[in-house]
């Protein structure tokens, strides 16, 4: 019998076919599908009147990732942030190499009125990754995150790490 | 026209969420909602199913994960409007069993049915039959006007 690589149910309540999304709040959205679009390069579309949706560019039919699975970011519009969010409700992208962290930083620093972005953490290791925290005017946290390709989360999936509890 | 992003991002990678105990809240994750678990540190276990994304899941040492509200939540995609029904079913069931706090009314329309859930932890989860295909049709279309 081979190794245990997940923890994973026989016979889940839910048949789960995919994690397809996360949601968040912002009181602007244009100023959001800015930042998300111009200071990210994610593809935004307006969905509702109050409704942004964001992934990641090139899954358009014809584009490099059309037909690969693709993680959908829903940001819905609201007089108010009702629940401040923190560090550990961080939303993760990743970056290239560890240059395009310190370049990020730099960049941000540079612009990040522009972005609605309140405060750029210094890049630094953690955990084995070189990332850098962004913090916008609706209280959501970003990072960019480096992630060796002995470390990335694809890797430590194949993996099957499994820390003893 | 293109432009050159403020920030090389190649992927949206994560979310990430809080816990108070990893092997309760694992028990939730994996016979509840179906998704598979590692643990590769100590301090967190990392949640996924299917796709290159991860939903980190980070212990919270003596301390109570805080509240958070539907407008802050992840979305789980099912195969069905009828098993969208059953999960709701077996969430009210077995609501004492796995912490679940809080279970809301059933949506229906016309293009998806869904429910939202708040766990153990005080996230919540909505289980619906948007899938990528929705959503792929979503930016086909565009902005509305």
């Amino acid at each position: 019998m081979g190794a245990q690589t997940a923890y994973t149910s026989e016979n889940p309540c839910i048949s789960a076919k995919s994690l397809i999304c996360g949601t968040l709040v912002t009181t602007d959205l244009a100023r959001v599908r800015h930042m998300l679009e111009k200071g990210f390069g994610l593809e935004c579309v307006r969905a509702g009147p109050d409704l942004l949706v964001a992934r990641d560019r090139q899954h358009r039919s014809g584009e490099n990732k059309a037909g690969e699975p693709f993680w959908v970011l829903e940001i819905r519009q609201k007089d108010t942030v009702p629940v401040a969010q923190e560090m550990l409700n961080h939303w993760g992208m990743a970056a290239p190499n560890q240059a395009a962290v310190d370049e990020a930083y730099k960049n941000v620093n540079e612009r990040k009125q522009e972005f609605g972005i309140v405060r750029v953490q210094k890049p630094r290791f953690r955990h084995g990754s070189y990332a850098c925290y962004f913090v916008d005017v609706d209280s959501n946290w970003w990072e960019l995150e480096y992630r060796a390709p002995e470390i990335t989360y694809e890797a430590l999936r194949a993996k099957g790490d499994l820390h003893k509890d | 026209m293109s432009h050159e992003p403020l920030v090389k991002n190649e992927t949206l990678s994560h979310g990430t969420i809080e816990c108070s105990d990893l092997v309760v809240t694992r028990r939730f994750l994996t016979e509840f909602l179906g998704m598979k678990i590692h643990r590769p540190v100590p301090e967190a276990q990392y949640i996924h199913k299917g796709g290159p994304w991860s939903v980190v899941c980070v212990c919270v040492e003596g301390g109570e994960a805080k509240e958070q509200i539907p407008d802050n939540r992840f979305k789980i995609s099912v195969g069905s409007k009828e098993e969208v029904r059953q999960a709701h079913d077996e969430a009210l069931r077995l609501r004492e069993q796995y912490g679940i706090r809080q279970v809301n009314d059933l949506v229906e329309s016309d293009v998806m049915v869904s429910f939202q859930l708040q766990d153990l932890n005080r996230t919540w989860w909505e289980i619906t039959t948007a899938d990528e295909r929705y959503y792929g049709q979503l930016f086909e279309r565009g902005d509305i006007a």
